[in-house]
């Protein structure tokens, strides 16, 4: 009988894995695929959320296409339960789905503060393609909208709000900004860049209530946003409230299932969770750390892919053991971009840094002995993309190249990665990489192998 | 598959190369958005030119979250504008520094070989760059290795 590969969700992670399982597999298997959305990329609704692209550019694998790769799918269909003793996973209309093996790569959902009102009209999330819908439908021209929570997800859609021409405040809870992607110093050079760009912040605000303001019957409510006692400043009016204050990973479906779960399903190289026919991929997986050692969730859109593809091998019946997930980040704010990678915010590495005074650039970068651990990149874009630092960072902290004498020319020029990298002898480390183990094939090919 | 082979002690340092890729790919002479890009060593008394190797991971390629970068007909890994959103995941995904991103049409851009015929190669006097059937190497790890230590010892 043809082997039965179970995939659950139909983000980035799942359909990475169908696809490389027919890349991949000796004999034809059978796939099926549920997913509670329709298999879309959200890391592009920015883009749909400013309009430069239509709503068919977000979707990652059509009906037709799943159709084409063979996959039987249950879209729209919720796993509630997993019995991996049984093999068999249970939706909520009651269908039971029997596998041989079985992906779990149910992603994050975005959760609110617990504030009064946060669940009021005119209040949004911003991380389902249904959730993006509701911003849109929400912003004119000229609207007031107020972020809550200055993390990475307020940054990915903050230029599409001013693109769209409205007004921007956000509001903070810490005393910084992007407390997760750059140091002190970083953020600062951000804020200070953006509040020359028009755009409002207030760190260090604890949000106690989001109440309707009383205005003519028929107009959309508008909401008065008020403050913690302590926070400078009054209440603020706002026409769309986003609360961006966090993610969850979807898991508490599995509460029963007899997975080993600490922050996300615990994996091992093959990203395998305790269950060994169960592999978990994606935000809901934590597997190996390629910096750090041990195990944890990355959740970016890279890991996820990488994920994907290395349970989609396994499940086709190769051995690939995953080298561990990195995290790689970036943002653009108003043409000024900010990236991180790696340990960058390791308070025991050595640290070479660096600014200019003249404009807002910056750089970090962290080592162990001779090895680059982390960094932080940050300038104006038309500075940046005339270099090869951006990437060279990257490959520095994916390879762990030791860099010997070549880390002073680092410390001497740190605007200039380039040197160092290619004295390095970088290059020749990266060549032979692969994350399967052969040649990656192009994405617009109907991956078939048998 | 053929590729682009880089014999750093043939170049001069006189950046044609820089502005025939500026051409081919943007139809400007602009040195800043050549995919090919030339390094000084010691105190510019030596040169290298250094591009995309075409990898064979295409971490570009595989990290593009709408499947934007595809192989062409010469092998190489090629941004299509019209899918392309200008995420500039392949940026950060790219770990030899090589895929990058224009501010002006705000999508990403990358050695594509030109599609079999490689102006850099073409404009080169001294065949620093040349086209041809053979295994990709670090053409440059080396020179730069001895070039650059030299420097830092002297310092
Ligand atoms: C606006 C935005 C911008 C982002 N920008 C970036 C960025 O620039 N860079 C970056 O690295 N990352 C970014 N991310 C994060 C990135 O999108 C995620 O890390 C990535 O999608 C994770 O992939 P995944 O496959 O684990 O989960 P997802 O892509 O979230 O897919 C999970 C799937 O499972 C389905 N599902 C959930 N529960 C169930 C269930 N019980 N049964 C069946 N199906 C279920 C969901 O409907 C969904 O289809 C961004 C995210 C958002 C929202
Ligand atoms: S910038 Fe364009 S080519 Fe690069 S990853 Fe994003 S969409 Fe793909």
């Amino acid at each position: 009988m043809a082997a039965r590969h179970l995939i659950i969700g139909g983000g980035t992670a799942g359909i990475n894995a169908i696809r490389t399982i027919r890349e991949e597999e000796r004999e034809r298997s059978e796939i099926t695929l549920v997913s509670a959305e329709r298999p879309y990329s959200r890391m592009v609704l920015p883009y749909f959320l400013d309009r430069s692209i239509a709503e068919s550019h977000v979707y990652t694998a059509t009906p037709r296409i799943l159709a084409e790769w063979g996959v039987k799918s249950h879209v729209g269909r919720r796993a509630t339960s997993l019995d991996p003793k049984g093999n068999v996973v249970t939706l909520d209309d009651g269908t039971k789905l029997e596998y041989d093996d079985c992906m779990i790569a149910t992603g994050s959902s975005a959760v609110r503060a617990p504030v009064a009102g946060a669940d009021g009209a005119n209040v949004h999330s911003f991380w389902t393609l249904d959730e993006a819908k509701g911003v849109i439908a929400g912003i004119a021209p000229g609207s007031h909208v107020v972020m809550v929570g200055a993390g990475f997800i307020s940054f990915t859609i903050l230029n599409s709000i001013l693109s769209l021409g409205a007004k921007l405040t956000i509001v903070e809870i810490a005393p910084r900004i992007l407390p997760r992607m750059v140091d002190g110093p970083g953020a600062e050079l951000v804020e200070k860049w953006l509040e020359k760009h028009g755009v409002t912040i207030r760190t260090g605000a604890t949000v106690s209530a989001i109440e309707d303001v009383k205005g003519k019957p028929g107009t959309p409510a508008r909401k008065r946003i008020k403050f913690a006692r302590g926070a400078k400043g009054g209440d603020i009016i706002a026409d769309v409230v986003i609360m961006a204050t966090g993610i969850k990973t979807n898991l508490d479906w599995l509460k029963d299932s007899g997975l080993r779960i600490d922050r996300g399903i615990v994996v091992d190289s093959h990203l395998r969770s305790n269950a060994p026919n169960v592999y978990a991929a994606g935000d809901v997986a934590q597997g190996p750390d390629l910096i750090a050692g041990g195990t944890s969730i990355h959740a970016i859109e890279p890991t996820a892919q990488e994920h994907g593809r290395v349970v989609g091998a396994n499940m086709a019946g190769k051995d690939v053991q995953y080298r561990g997930s990195v995290i790689i980040n970036i943002v653009e704010v108003c043409h000024l971009d900010v990236a991180s990678f790696g340990a960058w915010d390791d308070t025991t590495a050595e640290v070479i840094s660096a600014s200019r005074p003249d404009r807002p650039a910056y750089r970090k970068m962290l080592f162990r002995g001779d090895r680059m651990t982390g960094a932080i990149i940050l300038g104006p874009s038309s500075d940046i993309w005339t270099t090869n630092d951006v990437g060279m960072l990257k490959g520095l902290v994916q390879t762990g190249q030791p860099l010997g004498q070549f880390k002073e020319r680092l410390r001497q020029q740190p605007f200039d990665v380039k040197t160092a990298f290619i004295a390095a002898k970088t290059t020749a480390r990266l060549l032979p990489e692969t994350v399967v183990g052969r040649p990656s094939k192009a994405p617009g090919d109907t991956p078939v192998a048998v | 598959m053929k590729v682009l082979k880089i014999t750093p002690e043939k170049c001069t340092g006189c950046l044609r190369c820089e502005l025939a890729c500026s051409y081919m790919q943007t139809g400007q002479y602009q040195p800043a958005k050549s995919v090919i890009r030339v390094s000084p060593f010691e105190g510019h008394t030596s040169y290298a030119p250094y591009t995309c190797t075409q990898c064979a991971e295409g971490w570009c390629m595989t990290a593009c979250p709408v499947g934007a970068i595809t192989i062409n007909v010469a092998g190489a890994k090629d941004v299509r504008d019209d899918v392309c959103v200008g995420c500039k995941l392949c940026t950060i995904a790219c770990p030899y520094g090589t895929a990058f991103y224009d501010p002006d049409t705000r999508k990403a851009f990358k050695c594509n070989l030109c599609g079999g015929d490689p102006a850099c190669a073409s404009a080169c006097p001294t065949a620093a760059i040349t086209y041809e059937d053979t295994a990709t190497v670090d053409w440059i790890g080396d020179f730069a290795a001895h070039r650059a230590g030299r420097l830092l010892e002297t310092v």
